[in-house]
């Protein structure tokens, strides 16, 4: 019972991180691998930062902030030197790993006694102070999120991903939204590792490694059980994914797969996903994009 | 309304695959013109759109629309006020968002986007007005993905879409070319009932010469990247498809029976 309320919980914190991939990744059409840098700075950013002394709220919010910048740097190099999307988040990416080990001094930052987001108020019993909080900070991104893509920006993002050319020409500058996207995508993954940080007591200067891997099979899981297309029923779907994955990966612990083998069957899932979806092409094949004939 | 003088477009300038696409065009409509652009491949008419739609900068000369030059604006920023339609139905429609949610982006072409509810219960009750006049039954499936109607369809929604707000200028860039007869048909019609009803000024590339001049006010031909002939007025009211083929075969300055068939 408690392994699993633990798996819950994470499942939770991920699951912020998966909506950050759903948005860059699905919203967007845009494989950002950026967050692989991204998640260990909001952790980077907030572990520093409470080590500090400053407010953990405060330290959590400066992670989101973090993240949303480290996005722009991403969207900044896509839109304005034109660099292939692919490359722009591997080379954030790896500036980032100088800018985490700059930001927390060392490797690894512990947070042994620290004031953290999870210290329970209310005079509430700790475990269920920690459930709670996560629930609703997951719920109030989910609310925020549906809420923020069927607003008049938030189609238009919407539409950037969808149809680049459509969306050009009814007026809307394309590189903006690919910005506002990046931007929020990787600030919710930040905010998740700041999270994670604070969960586990401890930032850690290779907790990114395959946090894009880890993403696309959760949300993938998520969008073959849950999704029917529709903007709600995704959101929901990406939560109920990341917990899902997080319950597979204790499973197989539980089960005695040695946790080195961890990656390797994280990826065999995302192959065995995109291998079956495409095999089958149910329909989740996406019009190849159309340029403008030079003609 | 619009004014296009000597753009000169050149591809790959400085390589071997060199080519002037567009040689000093000159163009100008009046408010409420509806051109229509004739020309066999690589003439020009595609170039012409994109230069003035803003898909890619012209080397040389200006464009002007509704006294406004708009030479070194963004494409999307000229997409403001150009209303435009592909040859390809995919291109003028998202595919993965429903058919409200692609007309109010088309609603909102040239406010600023907030962010505030993008459908409101008005707007529904416009659209279903407005998919009413297109007789395909859309008003009653507003919730449906674009991306699961017909090729026809979306081609009427891109048009649609395109004239919801009133543009300045209406680009049709052969946009019935890829549909079957019957649907090329009917979308014409209503291309020609929304364009006369709103009195949008229109310039439109097509390769069916009857069509070229059965609609609008004035037909122009495109060769080697320059408009080589006007056709208006009474002139244009006598003119046949012969009266074309044979402009067409002064504009090469050869006999061209053999490829004939190119351009019907």
């Amino acid at each position: 019972m408690y392994l699993f309320v633990e798996t819950l919980e994470q499942g939770l914190i991920y699951s912020l991180v998966v909506l950050g991939v759903y948005l860059s990744f699905r919203i967007l059409d845009y494989a950002d691998l950026s967050v692989d840098g991204t998640l260990p700075l909001g952790a980077a950013v907030a572990a520093g930062m409470i080590v500090a002394g400053y407010n953990p709220w405060l330290a959590t919010v400066m992670a989101t902030i973090a993240g949303m910048i480290g996005g722009f740097i991403t969207g900044f190099l896509h839109t304005k030197f034109k660099i292939n999307p692919l490359l722009t988040g591997i080379l954030t990416m790896t500036a980032l790993y100088s800018v985490n080990l700059e930001v927390m001094g060392r490797a690894n930052i512990p947070l042994l006694n620290q004031d953290m987001i999870f210290m329970p108020i209310f005079g509430l019993e700790e475990g269920t102070f920690t459930l709670g909080l996560l629930i609703g900070i997951v719920a109030l991104l989910v609310f925020l999120l549906y809420r923020f893509l069927d607003t008049e920006v938030g189609l238009a993002l919407r539409a950037t991903g969808n149809n680049r050319q459509m969306i050009t020409s009814l007026g809307v500058n394309t590189d903006n939204m690919k910005l506002l996207g990046l931007g929020l995508s990787n600030g919710m993954v930040s905010l998740g590792g700041a999270l994670l940080a604070q969960y586990q007591g401890f930032a850690d200067i290779g907790m990114g490694i395959g946090t894009i891997i880890g993403g696309l099979a959760s949300l993938i899981i998520g969008e073959v059980l849950l999704s029917n297309g529709s903007i709600s029923r995704d959101l929901i779907a990406v939560v109920f994914g990341s917990i899902i994955f997080r319950m597979i990966i204790a499973l197989v612990l539980w089960l005695g797969l040695p946790p080195a083998y961890l990656k390797l069957m994280t990826a065999v899932i995302v192959i065995a996903a995109l291998a079956a979806s495409n095999i089958k092409s149910i329909g989740l094949k996406k019009e190849s994009p159309v340029y403008a004939d030079s003609n | 309304m619009l004014t296009v003088t000597n753009v000169i477009k050149i591809f790959n300038p400085g390589t071997v695959n060199e080519k002037k696409a567009l040689n000093g065009v000159k163009l100008h409509l009046k408010t409420g013109d509806f051109v229509t652009v004739i020309g066999s491949n690589g003439a020009g008419k595609s170039t012409l759109m994109n230069i003035i739609s803003g898909v890619f900068p012209a080397e040389q000369g200006k464009i002007i629309i509704d006294g406004l030059d708009v030479t070194c604006h963004p494409e999307y920023h000229r997409g403001k006020i150009i209303g435009r339609v592909f040859q390809d139905p995919m291109m003028g429609t998202a595919a993965g968002m429903t058919i409200e949610e692609n007309l109010v982006l088309a609603f909102r072409r040239g406010q600023k986007r907030s962010i505030t509810k993008a459908i409101k219960t008005k707007d529904r009750e416009l659209f279903r007005e407005k998919l009413k006049l297109l007789g395909l039954n859309l008003e009653h499936n507003l919730q449906q993905k674009v991306g699961l109607l017909s090729g026809g369809q979306r081609q009427a929604l891109t048009l649609l879409m395109a004239t919801l707000t009133k543009p300045k200028l209406l680009l049709l860039d052969e946009h019935i070319a890829a549909l079957d007869p019957n649907t090329a048909y009917q979308v014409m019609e209503l291309t020609k009932q929304i364009i006369k009803n709103n009195q949008i000024t229109t310039l439109m590339i097509t390769h069916d010469l009857h069509q070229a001049l059965a609609v609008g006010n004035r037909t122009i031909m495109m060769h080697e990247g320059e408009i080589v002939y006007e056709l208006k007025g009474d002139e244009r009211k006598k003119a046949s498809v012969s009266t074309l083929l044979s402009l067409f075969e002064k504009a090469r300055g050869r006999e061209f029976s053999n490829d004939r068939m190119m351009l019907i």
